[in-house]
C-alpha cells in the first residue's frame, strides 16, 4: 500500500513539473516572437526617424539664403515642397503603432517645434518679402535694416527651433537605438533559453526514452509473467477458482472448467456456492474462507455440481490474499472421486480382511509373517503380536511329512500357487484339519514380494463328514447283520444238512424270520430318521387327546410287553390332556418308549406310565425297573444307533433309532424329551408338549410350533 | 509248532442268530470243533481250555470289539500263534488296510454263503501254514 503512494506522488511530481516546463517553454516562445516582432517595428521606427533628419534640414534651408538671392518666391515654394516632405516622414512615424517605445512626447514637442520652424521660416520669408519692397521702393534704410534686423531674429529664432528638433530627431533616434539594443539583448537572453530548454528537452526526451524503455520492458516484463502465471495456473492439476468478496467467482482455471464442466464466461460472476451441492454449502459456509488470511480453510467432503447437476466428491482449500489492494478468495478445488473410490474400496478390503471368517496370513518374502487377521486368530489361537516377524512353520503340527512341504513351495514357486489340505497345530496344542490356499504376490517386475495364506478350519467339516461316513458304515452293517443271519440261515436249510435235526431247521426258520421282521423295522427307522433329518416328513397338526392316546398306546403294548413277561402299567388316566400334534407320530414316540422300556426291564418288571401337568405341559412318563443308564452313556442316549448294551437290544429286536426318533418327533413339535437313571433301580423316559390353549387355532398353533421348532410345519 | 490240520476254532460273536448259524455252518458242514462266544470276556473264559487253532472273530461287537478282542486274545499263550480271521459286515473302504495293519490274517465279509464259509476257512488256514512254512525257511 505504500509502495502505491510512492507512486501515485512521482506521478503528480512529474506531471507539473512538465507543466511548468511547458508553461515555460510557451512564454519564453512567445516572448521571443514578441521582441521579434518588435524589434522589426522598432526597427523601421528608427528607419523612419533617420528618414526625418533630411526634410527636417531643407525645411531650414528657405530662409537661410533668403536675405542673399533675393527669391523669395522660390524660397516660398522651396518652403511648401519641403514641409511636404517633412510632413510625409513625420506621418510615417504614427504607423508604428506595435512599438513599446512610447514617443508622443517626442511627436508632440517635434511637432511644435515643426510649427514653430514653419511659422518662423514663414515670418522671415515674410520679411524678407517686406525688405525686397522697401528696397525696391527705396524707402528710409532704416526701415530697411530694422526689417533685415527683425528678419535676422526671426532666422536666428527659427534656427534654434531647428537645433531643438534636430535634438527632438536625435533623441528619438537614441532611444529607439537603446530599445534596439534592448530588444536585441533580450532576444539573445530568451534564445539562450531556448537552447537550455531544446537541451533539457533533449535530455529529458533522452532521459524518457530510457525510463519508458525500461517501464516498457518491465511492462513486458510484467505481462508475460502473468501469462506465464496463467499458463501455469491454467495447467495446474487442481481446479483454481477465484472468487471476490462478495463471494462472486472471477475466474477458472482450466481443470476447474473441465472440472464443474462449465466454460469460464458462463460462471464469471456468479457465486460460488453454485459450484456445490445444496447440502454441502452449509459445510462451505462454516469454513468461511473470507477470513482464511493467515491458514487456508479445508472441506475434505464436499460434493461438487457440474453443469449437467451431475455430482462429484471434492476437497475444498480456500485462502484470501490481496490483489493490488483487493481480496480475492482463492479456492483450490480436488476431485477425489478416484480417491474416495479407491479408499471405499480400500475400506472394503480392510473390511473383509478383518470380518472374514477365512483366516488370512500374509508373510514377506523371506515367509516372515507380515500380518494376520482375527479370523486367523480364532482359528489358530495366535494373537497377531505372537505371531508377526515368524515363521509359519510355528503353525505344523509334524502331521505332515517333509516331502509334503517341498512339494507345497515347488508348486508355489513354479506356479505361485498351492492349495490342499493340511493339519496344523493350535496356540492350545489342538491339531485341526485346515483348507489352505496359498498364492505368492508379485511385483511389477515379476518379484515376489508377499505370500498370502487363506485358510479355513474345516474340522467340524471333516468331523460331520466322518459322522456321515460312520453313519453310513454303520446303517450298513445294521442291514448287513439281520441279512446275514436270514441268508445263512436259508443256505443252511436250502442245503439241507440240519435236515437230520428238526430243532435246528425250526430254529433256523426262527431266525430267518425274527431278522427279516428286523429289516423292515430297520429299514422303518432309517427312513423315519433320514425323513426327519431332511425335514421331509409331514406332520399333520391337530388337537390331539394326549390322555387317551397314552390309554391306547399301554393298551396296543400289553401283548408286546408280555412275551418278555413284562407288566404295562397306566397310573394316572387322564380323560381330557390336550396338545396340538400329529396322533400317528405321537403314536410312534409312545409305542418307542414303552418298548424301550419293555427291552430293558427284567422279566416280571413294571413299567409305569403317568400323564400329569404343570400350568403349561403334559408330560407323559414311562419309568421301567430295569438296569439304568450308565453315566458314561448319557450324552449318547439319543443318537443314532446308541448301544449301552446292544448284547441285550439285539436279543430283543431294536434297531438302536427309537429314541432318536423320538426326540427328532417331540422337537419338531415344540416339546421336550429326556430321561432320569438310578442305576441298578429305574430309567425314566419323559416327553412334555405344551397344554392345548383353548383359544388356538389349529394354524396359529402350528405357527407357534413352527416358530419354536425353527421350520414350517404344515397344517392342514 | 502246532498240528498242520484245523480242527478247533475259537469264533467271538456278539449276534446270537448269527453265532447260530456260523458256528452250525463250520461244524456241519466243515467238521470243526466251534467254541462260539458272545463277547470278548467269555472268550477269554475258555480260550486257555479251548487251545484254537484259528481265531474268527466279529468286528463290531459292543463293549470290547473285534480288534480289542484280538489283542486281548493274543495276550494268551493259547491264542498266541493261531491264525486269526475277521468275520464281518464293516468293509468300508480302507477297513481292509486296516485290518491287515492289526495282524489280521485274513477277512471274510457278511452275508457270506454258509456252504462255503468252511471251505474258505479251509484255504485261509493252508495259505497261513504255507506262509508259516516259507517263513521258517
Amino acid at each position: 500500500m505504500i509502495k502505491q503512494e510512492r507512486h501515485t506522488l512521482a506521478y503528480g511530481v512529474a506531471g507539473l513539473l512538465i507543466l511548468t516546463f511547458f508553461v515555460w517553454t510557451f512564454n519564453l516562445l512567445f516572448g521571443i516572437q514578441n521582441h521579434w516582432a518588435e524589434s522589426n517595428s522598432v526597427t523601421a521606427m528608427d528607419k523612419d526617424v533617420h528618414a526625418l533628419f533630411d526634410p527636417w534640414r531643407n525645411l531650414n534651408r528657405p530662409g537661410n539664403d533668403v536675405l542673399e538671392n533675393y527669391e523669395v518666391a522660390a524660397q516660398q515654394q522651396a518652403l511648401g515642397r519641403h514641409l511636404q516632405e517633412y510632413r510625409q516622414a513625420r506621418g510615417r512615424l504614427d504607423m508604428h503603432s506595435r512599438s513599446q517605445v512610447d514617443l508622443s512626447d517626442y511627436y508632440r514637442d517635434m511637432d511644435a517645434v515643426a510649427l514653430e520652424v514653419e511659422t518662423l521660416a514663414r515670418r522671415v520669408l515674410d520679411l524678407a518679402e517686406e525688405r525686397e519692397s522697401l528696397r525696391l521702393a527705396a524707402a528710409d534704410p532704416a526701415q530697411i535694416s530694422a526689417a533685415e534686423t527683425e528678419a535676422a531674429t526671426t532666422m536666428a529664432q527659427m534656427d534654434q527651433a531647428f537645433q531643438s528638433g534636430l535634438e527632438i530627431i536625435a533623441g528619438m533616434d537614441q532611444l529607439l537605438d537603446q530599445r534596439l539594443l534592448d530588444l536585441d539583448a533580450a532576444r539573445r537572453v530568451g534564445v539562450r533559453s531556448l537552447y537550455l530548454i531544446v537541451i533539457v528537452a533533449l535530455f529529458s526526451s533522452a532521459l524518457s526514452l530510457v525510463l519508458l524503455r525500461r517501464t516498457s520492458a518491465q511492462g513486458e516484463a510484467l505481462r508475460s509473467g502473468s501469462q506465464r502465471l496463467n499458463a501455469i495456473v491454467d495447467n495446474v492439476v487442481d481446479g483454481v477458482v477465484t472468487v471476490d468478496e462478495r463471494g462472486n467467482v472471477e475466474s477458472l482455471n482450466r481443470t476447474a472448467e473441465s472440472m464443474f464442466d462449465y466454460s469460464s464466461d458462463s460462471v464469471v460472476g456468479w457465486n460460488f456456492r453454485r459450484l456445490i451441492q445444496p447440502e454441502s454449502r452449509p459445510l462451505y459456509d462454516a469454513a468461511d474462507f473470507q477470513s482464511r488470511s493467515q491458514s487456508p480453510g479445508r472441506i475434505s467432503e464436499a460434493t461438487g455440481m457440474r453443469s449437467d447437476g451431475s455430482a462429484f466428491a471434492m476437497e475444498l482449500e480456500g485462502t484470501r490474499i490481496s490483489v493490488e489492494g483487493r481480496p480475492i478468495i482463492i479456492h483450490i478445488v480436488r476431485d477425489v472421486t478416484e480417491r474416495k473410490r479407491s479408499e471405499k474400496r480400500l475400506q472394503l478390503a480392510a473390511t473383509v480382511f478383518e470380518n472374514t471368517s477365512e483366516g488370512i496370513m500374509i508373510t514377506d518374502r523371506d515367509a516372515r509373517i507380515q500380518s494376520t487377521n482375527p479370523a486367523f486368530t480364532a482359528i489358530t489361537g495366535f494373537a497377531p503380536e505372537e505371531v508377526l516377524g515368524q515363521n509359519p512353520r510355528i503353525l505344523q503340527s509334524g502331521m505332515q511329512t517333509r516331502e509334503f512341504y517341498e512339494a507345497m513351495w515347488k508348486s508355489i514357486s513354479d506356479t505361485g500357487h498351492w492349495h490342499g489340505e493340511i493339519i496344523n497345530r493350535r496356540k492350545n496344542g489342538e491339531d485341526y484339519t485346515q483348507w489352505l490356499n496359498i498364492n505368492s504376490v508379485k511385483d511389477g517386475s515379476g518379484q515376489v514380494t508377499h505370500y498370502v495364506g487363506v485358510t479355513f478350519d474345516i474340522s467340524e467339516l471333516k468331523a460331520s463328514e466322518r459322522i456321515k461316513d460312520e453313519f453310513i458304515a454303520t446303517v450298513s452293517h445294521e442291514l448287513r447283520t439281520p441279512l446275514t443271519s436270514i441268508h445263512g440261515s436259508l443256505s443252511l436249510l436250502d442245503s439241507g444238512v440240519p435236515a437230520k435235526s428238526p430243532e435246528k431247521s425250526a430254529d433256523l426258520i426262527r431266525i430267518a424270520k425274527d431278522n427279516s421282521q428286523r429289516l423292515v423295522r430297520l429299514i422303518d427307522d432309517i427312513l423315519s430318521i433320514a425323513k426327519i433329518e431332511s425335514e421331509k416328513m409331514k406332520f399333520h397338526l391337530r388337537p390331539v387327546n394326549l390322555g387317551k392316546l397314552v390309554m391306547d398306546a399301554v393298551e396296543a403294548n400289553q401283548d408286546y410287553a408280555q412275551q418278555f413277561g413284562v407288566h404295562l402299567q397306566l397310573d394316572t388316566g387322564v380323560e381330557n390332556a390336550w396338545v396340538l400334534g400329529d396322533k400317528d407320530r405321537l403314536m410312534q414316540v409312545l409305542t418307542n418308549l414303552l418298548s424301550n422300556a419293555v427291552k430293558h426291564s427284567p422279566e416280571d418288571g413294571v413299567i409305569r406310565v403317568e400323564t400329569v401337568h404343570n400350568d403349561a405341559y403334559w408330560r407323559v412318563t414311562v419309568t421301567d425297573n430295569g438296569a439304568g443308564i450308565p453315566e458314561s452313556f448319557y450324552d449318547e442316549v439319543f443318537k443314532k444307533f446308541a448301544q449301552a448294551d446292544a448284547t441285550d437290544r439285539r436279543k430283543r429286536g431294536g434297531t438302536g433309532l427309537g429314541l432318536s426318533i423320538s426326540k427328532a418327533i417331540i422337537d419338531r413339535l415344540g416339546g421336550r424329551i429326556a430321561f432320569e437313571s438310578v442305576p441298578g433301580v429305574r430309567t425314566c423316559f419323559y416327553f412334555e408338549l405344551p397344554i392345548m390353549q383353548p383359544h388356538w387355532d389349529v394354524e396359529a398353533g402350528a405357527e407357534r410350533i413352527a416358530a419354536s421348532a425353527g421350520f414350517a410345519a404344515h397344517a392342514d | 509248532m502246532r498240528n498242520d490240520s484245523l480242527h478247533k476254532i475259537l469264533y467271538v460273536e456278539d449276534d446270537a442268530d448269527i453265532r447260530k448259524i456260523v458256528s452250525m455252518s463250520l461244524e456241519m458242514v466243515g467238521d470243526y470243533t466251534v467254541a462260539a462266544c458272545g463277547s470278548c470276556s467269555d472268550a477269554l473264559e475258555v480260550v486257555d481250555d479251548f487251545g484254537p487253532d484259528l481265531l474268527l472273530l466279529d468286528v463290531m461287537m459292543p463293549e470290547v470289539d473285534g480288534p480289542a478282542t484280538l489283542r486281548a486274545l493274543r495276550s494268551r499263550e493259547s491264542a498266541a500263534g493261531a491264525p486269526a480271521v475277521f468275520i464281518t459286515a464293516k468293509v468300508q473302504a480302507g477297513d481292509m488296510a486296516h485290518y491287515k495293519r492289526l495282524g489280521v490274517f485274513d477277512v471274510i465279509v457278511k452275508p457270506f454263503d454258509p456252504m462255503s464259509l468252511s471251505d474258505r476257512i479251509g484255504q485261509i488256514w493252508q495259505q497261513f501254514r504255507s506262509d508259516a512254512h516259507d517263513d521258517a525257511g
